[in-house]
């Protein structure tokens, strides 16, 4: 039995024929990891080797020259401070508005017609481009004067990712058994209790999740950070932009803060991959 | 309600304001300029712009040629690691690296990778005897570095929601074909690609739409240049709006980009409700 199952498994992962599929998959891997190495090893590279003809493939000396540049002369430390700041709070409240929104959509005493049009008013939201928002984004912003401060990046990446949070959560809250909810109500514990200690920690899986998605999307988000911030709010994505400039490119920086933002989020990848998968396919195939 | 609060002040006051703002002239740059009121001026003037059409042209241009060879090859990669060996779980997780990576980390890498005179690229196609290309000078060329390197990122996107249906596929309809003798290629023509059609679906209607929202790999690798020749609908309007203060103008062209979307999001919910009722 089971050899048949891996027999098919293979034979229709051959469909094009055994050697192509073997050429495909050899190229698509160098194509991948070819350019994190080069990413990695010029982040080590010594100044003279950028400009070396032909390029340093395999570097003998290598510096980590560029890494105390980007800690002393860059603001390292504060851009780093800024992402972790902006990607956990907002992931705070996504998770934590998003899911009492979802629960109350789901489990909460509102008509059942009303929950359905508050529900398709969240989906209108995701579906058009942040960028056509960015003036009146930027007029607002400024009014409540937030320029230049990393609560408005957290109050909009909020706003970009609640949307998906609450569509998940909706689908995860619905998934939880109902008679649990019932019986902990004959057992006399209120809505705040039935939220945050029997309903939700079934849901934790998917928790985890959003959680995730929401994470990993405002630590990469690039265009409200390049807009609302100046100079102390300023994200590593914004900070690694700046390096490329009309005289040229600053290499040995640029790749070393390549490796610093990149790095977090392999990590999460790896240690996470099944719930970033289903938090993947879940947003694509529920929203 | 905490939740609707920050939606009214993130996503709906803006909404509206634009579009009220879309019927002004409205210079930032001129403090002393109250905003006049010129109808639908700035809608004309839109496809009067030449650069405006050139970026709408550019963009559905980028997003058709990224997104169908992001589909052609996420279901070939799709296909290739269906079966369930240590070989191919690896690989998965390999392929996840470049969708996860900020795009403007990916865009940064691709720009010093391809370099004309220092980049890595020009250096390993000269073993081909291969001229130094300059990929992101060329104004008839940078446009499809921008498709690879979008397709670079987001085409395992594609190949990992499709894997995940290809492997929801009940293993009983694939054995009995294999019963009545089916090869491994009519296997997926007429057993799998039926049944992932309406994933597929989705999924090309996702790629699409963010398709226009491609901003951060622009602005780090070419700033929509040569010329106008990678100027796409969002850094059209950033630059508009951000750059040149025209915040009226500005508006009208985000409220026209609002207005396509939906209809291109309708047009694939369309397509995709057929396919649901043909498999139904």
């Amino acid at each position: 039995m089971k050899d048949s199952k891996l027999l098919r498994k293979s034979t229709l992962s051959n469909f094009l024929s055994a050697p192509l599929k073997y050429i495909i998959l050899g190229v698509l891997l160098i194509l991948i990891l070819f350019p994190l190495y080069w990413l990695v090893i010029n982040s080590f590279k010594m100044e003279k080797d950028y400009f070396a003809q032909p390029p340093v493939m395999f570097p003998l000396d290598g510096t980590l020259k560029n890494f105390f540049d980007i800690f002393n002369k860059y603001q390292l430390v504060r851009g780093f401070i800024n992402s972790i700041l902006i990607a956990s709070l907002t992931t705070i409240v996504t998770v934590f508005f998003g899911s009492l929104a979802s629960y109350s959509l789901t489990n909460g005493f509102l008509p059942k017609r009303l929950k359905e049009v508050l529900a398709g008013g969240f989906l209108i939201q995701k579906m058009y481009p942040a960028v056509v928002v960015a003036v009146p984004v930027f007029f607002v912003i400024s009014r409540l004067r937030l320029m230049d401060n990393i609560l408005a990046l957290v109050i909009m990446n909020s706003s970009f990712n609640l949307p998906l949070v609450i569509l998940l959560m909706i689908g995860f809250y619905q998934e939880a058994p109902y008679e649990v909810e019932e019986q902990s109500m004959l057992d006399g514990c209120d809505l705040w209790q039935r939220f945050f200690y029997i309903t939700t920690p079934m849901t934790k899986a998917g928790l985890v999740a959003v959680g995730i998605l929401t994470f990993v999307a405002s630590w990469n988000e690039f265009l409200y950070a390049v807009i609302l911030s100046i100079s102390k709010a300023k994200p590593l994505t914004v900070i690694i932009a700046g390096f490329i400039t009309d005289k040229g490119l600053a290499w040995g920086p640029m790749a070393a803060m390549g490796c610093v933002v990149i790095l977090p989020v392999i990590l999460i990848m790896w240690s996470m991959q099944k719930d970033f998968i289903s938090g993947v396919s879940a947003g694509a195939l529920k929203g | 309600m905490p939740v609707i609060l920050i939606l009214t002040i993130a996503a709906f006051i803006p909404l509206v304001y634009g579009f009220i703002l879309s019927f002004y002239k409205y210079k930032l740059n001129i403090p002393s300029m109250q905003p006049l009121f010129i109808g639908f001026d700035n809608y004309i003037n839109m496809f009067k712009d030449e650069l405006f059409v050139k970026s709408l042209t550019n963009n559905i241009f980028f997003a058709l040629i990224s997104v169908s060879s992001e589909v052609l090859f996420g279901i070939i990669v799709a296909m290739m690691l269906s079966e369930d060996t240590g070989k191919s779980r690896l690989m998965t997780t390999i392929i996840l690296i470049p969708m996860i990576i900020a795009p403007v980390v990916a865009g940064t890498l691709w720009r010093m990778m391809l370099d004309r005179t220092f980049g890595v690229v020009n250096y390993l196609s000269s073993f081909l005897k291969m001229p130094p290309i300059a990929w992101l000078a060329d104004d008839r060329l940078a446009i499809y570095t921008i498709v690879f390197v979008d397709f670079w990122q987001f085409m395992p996107y594609v190949a990992i929601l499709v894997l995940s249906s290809v492997k929801a596929i009940p293993d009983s309809l694939i054995d009995a074909a294999r019963v009545d003798g089916a090869t491994a290629w009519n296997l997926f023509l007429k057993v799998i690609l039926p049944l992932i059609t309406p994933v597929i679906i989705i999924v090309a209607m996702i790629r699409f739409i963010d398709a226009f929202k491609i901003f951060d790999v622009i602005f780090v690798m070419t700033q929509g240049g040569p010329g106008s020749a990678t100027e796409m609908l969002p850094t059209y309007i950033y630059r508009q709006g951000i750059k040149f203060f025209q915040v009226g103008y500005s508006s009208a062209t985000a409220i026209v980009f609002i207005m396509a979307m939906s209809v291109i999001a309708a047009a694939f919910n369309k397509l995709r409700s057929y396919q649901l009722r043909r498999l139904a």
